[in-house]
């Protein structure tokens, strides 16, 4: 179906909307600005708006004319970064592609019954770079997606910049700021003032050779004090080369199980379960292995600064004062909810076929296991504390390095125990946690800034979720 | 464009013929400050600019003393106090003298060091100065190198809230120019700079300028409990004026510049200074650093053994009145793609750039793998010659940073709609280094702004 063919349609539900709007509107005596009438004066700027946009995925190997950042051909004809003689250029196998879109949407948190409004990116791999804007408005995740690398990979994410629909006011451009990337350039470091940003309408394709294992995280660096608070945070990692040695290799006194021989015959980046150890850095050792693995973001939002921007009002940075703290996109008690979360009405159809808080926070495991926490505080305002009441956790990461000396990996042991680690904004940390003594049960990871234990006004929520280990 | 946003690009403006008067001043290696061994500072009051262009009350200590870059604030209160910088085993006195009319006494405390105090008033934690003909005397031997903080003892939240706080250097006594700690410390740098984090809630200073009371018991007493920051400085300077040259002519009570210019392979050392109440984490755009010191110590196993328990990190948690030592360095290693738009490989890698040693390497077999200097200098061999792996979009799909070059590659610029950019006078790669509780980051509910600064990195001499 072509992009006229979806507008055609997409026009005769958005007109079918309004009329029903309208109809309700009659019945009010004074024009207010709500969700609803703010979409119906969205929705009439969008179809009577700009010149048509134009989504333009890069993606080596993507040759259906589709767009979609999906490789599947073996080779990619005009890409002269894989020069293989004859004219033929084939990319290598550590080439990735992804597409995110960037706009705005709705998400109901504990609390309150008026969702919130917020921006973020959107994952639209494997949708046609034309359908790019129908399917991104509005479509804002909770957190933004993630993004999984394998070390060497070489990962090509394309931004499209779909517009804000509840503020037609709004031509805010966005870039993704990949922090903590090593040695970064700054075209692809995404931030605005130094560089480029890309504007509605349009695509701007980012490059991202992974050559850090570890935890890290994304998001725009746009206005970032208003985009980050406004939710344009999204979890990323990148897994070791360790994970991928053939079977039986000698690790200190640890043995590699790779009996899938991921990296060999087994593609990487292999997403499917798959049986083989798994470590945070090449720790040359094994002391960084795992069995399963949870991100924790943790960011906290301002109420009264969501609800500003939804109304066109000035936005309070000055009196900027978070009252809700969201674990993975979620308050509690939704973090204890194991399945995705959609979108709520006022998204008005558009993005209702996703999930807006896509990502399961409880953490589980089966006594024994070694559980990996990514740990993020991506807060515009606190300081935060993750603490995991009754379990200890061994912190073995810092600023997407190994905890060893000079985040070296021949460095001195610098792991440490604790049941409280201690984030600022912007650190990022890896600790594992090892249930081998630990009684099965229920367990809680919260944050110690108690205040932060409320949703808004509702006490009795915010950054908390369970831990769950079940017997074996 | 908003207006927030074409007010912070006017002050740039003014920025880029600033600095395309004195670079080669810019590229300075050392930290400007006071070097001496004897100091007579001055507790004065006076006014700074803030960010959103207002002016604040403060205090300040002041010195008449020449600094190291051959200017001199002529005794003027500044903000922060000046940057005493000493050398190891000197033995240090520091005389001050309280010109503050309004404020009864003040005082200075050396975190880290051993102090006899003489002269003055006794006090709560020191010797205080109460008046301009009673001067205290602080002597102290400066044992340890490293970056140190020093601020008022006399009722400390409210005197450094108003400005009463400054950086205290002590080189080492070997290497000086050239390390932090000595040799073997792991802090070998090329370029030093100075990061001393710190805020202001104008409502304090407005209660002290209108001369409330700092007696608790009176009711109308200067009230901190209230305390909320809406400005935030780097080295006593808010952005965009933190990028503007040391001594600015117009910022006569703010001396310090937080710009950072280095070239690619300069080890940077960043002396982070915790000035004001609250934690700040700034984060470092472009690479890692290495955090090889706290508080005037190495992190290390034993002496010699080279900062070995140093953390990497990409950013640093600043707590109030702590100290870091950050090394930090930049090369596009391993980037993918050749920074210079390079075509054909050119690598020349016969020597390790840091010693200067000869290697046994071919011309692009590993030397240290990176391009000789008078070269590419430190760029990485495996990516030269790599294309830029994306295209970019056109020029109307784009918005522009004013120190954006126009082009993806260092050492080069490109042609940009007119009005944009326009500040990269180097082609230079630039990065911000700001806190990352991004709140901080306003003047005054003004977006840009506040605790946000940038390092460039500028091509290789060639």
């Amino acid at each position: 179906m072509n992009l006229a063919g979806i507008q055609m349609i997409s026009e005769h539900i958005v007109i079918t909307r309004l009329k029903k709007i309208v109809q309700e509107q009659q019945t009010m005596t004074s024009f207010k600005l709500t969700p609803i009438t703010g979409m119906l004066m969205a929705l009439l700027w969008v179809f009577a708006g700009p010149a048509e946009a134009t989504y333009f995925v890069q993606c080596p190997g993507d040759n259906d004319g589709s767009g979609d950042a999906i490789i599947d051909g073996a080779t990619d004809p005009t890409n002269p970064r894989y020069p293989d003689g004859g004219g033929v250029y084939s990319y290598p196998d550590n080439t990735r592609c992804m597409h995110v879109t960037a706009s705005d949407g709705y998400v109901k948190l504990n609390g309150r019954e008026d969702p919130y409004y917020f921006f973020s990116y959107h994952d639209v791999t494997g949708k046609n770079e034309a359908d790019a804007g129908i399917e991104g408005y509005v479509a804002a995740e909770n957190p933004a997606p993630t993004i999984i690398q394998d070390e060497g990979d070489e990962l090509y994410v394309t931004l499209s910049n779909v517009g804000m629909i509840q503020r037609p006011d709004l031509a805010d451009p966005h870039t993704i700021h990949y922090h903590g990337y090593a040695e970064a350039a700054t075209i692809m470091d995404g931030v605005p003032e130094m560089t480029v940003s890309i504007n509605e309408g349009a695509s701007l394709t980012y490059f991202y050779r992974a050559e850090e294992p570890g935890t890290f995280f994304w998001h725009c660096h746009v206005e970032a004090t208003e985009h980050m608070q406004m939710g344009m945070i999204g979890n990323l990692w990148v897994r070791p080369a360790q994970n991928r040695l053939p079977n039986g290799t000698v690790l200190g006194s640890h043995t590699h199980s790779n009996p899938d021989n991921l990296g060999g015959t087994t593609p990487r980046n292999q997403d499917n379960p798959i049986d083989g150890d798994k470590y945070v850095f090449n720790d040359g050792d094994g002391t960084t292995l795992y069995d399963v693995e949870y991100p924790v973001q943790v960011t906290t939002w301002d109420p009264i600064f969501h609800d500003a921007s939804r109304d066109t009002q000035p936005l309070p940075f000055i009196d900027m004062f978070d009252t809700l703290a969201l674990i993975n996109g979620r308050t509690y008690p939704d973090t204890l909810i194991e399945t995705a979360l959609t979108a709520p009405a006022e998204t008005l159809g558009y993005g209702t076929d996703t999930a807006i808080q896509p990502m399961d926070t409880v953490i589980r495991a089966t006594q024994g296991e070694k559980i990996l926490l990514r740990l993020q505080n991506v807060s515009t305002s606190d300081q935060i504390s993750v603490r995991t009441l009754g379990l200890t956790m061994k912190v073995v990461g810092a600023g997407g390095r190994i905890l060893r000396g000079g985040g070296k990996l021949d460095g001195e042991n610098l792991y440490y125990e604790t049941s409280n680690v201690v984030l600022s904004g912007g650190d990022a940390r890896s600790a594992i946690i090892d249930t081998t003594d630990v009684h099965p049960g229920t367990y809680f990871l919260y944050t110690t800034q108690l205040r932060l234990l409320s949703n808004d006004t509702e006490d009795y929520g915010g950054a908390m979720t369970e831990i769950i280990i079940d017997a074996p | 464009m908003n207006i927030q946003q074409n007010k912070f690009l006017k002050k740039i403006a003014i920025l880029a013929s600033m600095l395309s008067m004195g670079i080669a001043s810019m590229a300075q290696a050392a930290i400007v400050g006071v070097e001496d061994t004897t100091f007579n500072l001055v507790a004065k009051d006076g006014y700074i600019t803030s960010g959103d262009g207002d002016s604040l009350y403060m205090w300040g200590y002041s010195t008449t003393e020449t600094h190291n870059n051959g200017l001199s604030t002529n005794g003027g209160m500044q903000y922060p106090g000046p940057t005493l910088i000493v050398n190891e085993g000197d033995s240090v006195t520091i005389n001050l003298t309280n010109e503050i009319s309004i404020l009864g006494k003040v005082s200075i405390v050396f975190p880290g060091q051993k102090v006899t105090a003489t002269g003055g008033a006794t006090g709560l934690m020191t010797n205080e100065s109460t008046g301009a003909a009673d001067t205290v005397s602080y002597t102290f031997t400066a044992t340890h190198p490293g970056t140190y903080i020093y601020h008022s003892g006399t009722n400390p939240e409210l005197h450094t809230e108003m400005g009463l706080v400054g950086a205290l250097i002590i080189r080492p006594s070997t290497d000086p120019e050239t390390t932090a700690y000595g040799p073997d410390s792991g802090s070998d740098f090329e370029v030093e700079n100075l990061y001393l984090v710190s805020q202001v809630d104008a409502d304090i200073h407005n209660q002290v300028e209108l001369g409330y009371s700092f007696a608790p018991a009176d009711p109308s007493h200067v009230n901190m409990s209230q305390q909320k920051p809406a400005q935030w400085f780097i080295n006593g300077r808010s952005l965009s004026d933190d990028l503007f040259p040391d001594f600015a002519p117009w910022l006569p009570t703010q001396p310090y510049s937080a710009l950072v210019i280095m070239q690619p392979g300069d080890r940077t050392l960043i002396r982070f200074v915790g000035a004001s109440r609250d934690t700040h984490p700034p984060h470092l755009h472009g690479n890692n650093g290495t955090i090889i010191a706290r508080d005037g110590r190495v992190m290390q196993t034993a002496s010699g053994a080279g900062a070995d328990l140093s953390v990497s990190d990409n950013t640093i948690s600043v707590v109030s009145l702590a100290t870091h030592d950050v090394i930090w360095t930049w090369t596009g290693k391993d980037i993918g793609w050749d920074i210079y738009g390079d075509l054909v490989p050119n690598c020349v890698d016969l020597v390790d750039n840091h010693t200067g040693a000869a290697t046994s390497g071919t011309p692009y077999s590993p030397g240290d793998g990176f391009d000789d200097e008078g070269h590419n200098a430190w760029e990485w061999c495996e990516d030269d010659g790599k294309p830029f792996p994306v295209v970019l979009p056109e020029l109307q799909d784009m918005t522009f940073g004013g120190f954006y070059s126009g082009s993806p590659f260092m050492n080069d610029n490109g042609s940009l709609p007119p009005g944009e950019g326009g500040l990269n006078l180097w082609n230079a790669f630039i990065y911000p280094w700001h806190s990352h509780t991004e709140f901080e980051l306003t003047n005054n509910d003004v977006f840009p702004g506040g605790m946000f600064t940038a390092v460039v990195i500028i091509p290789p001499t060639p």
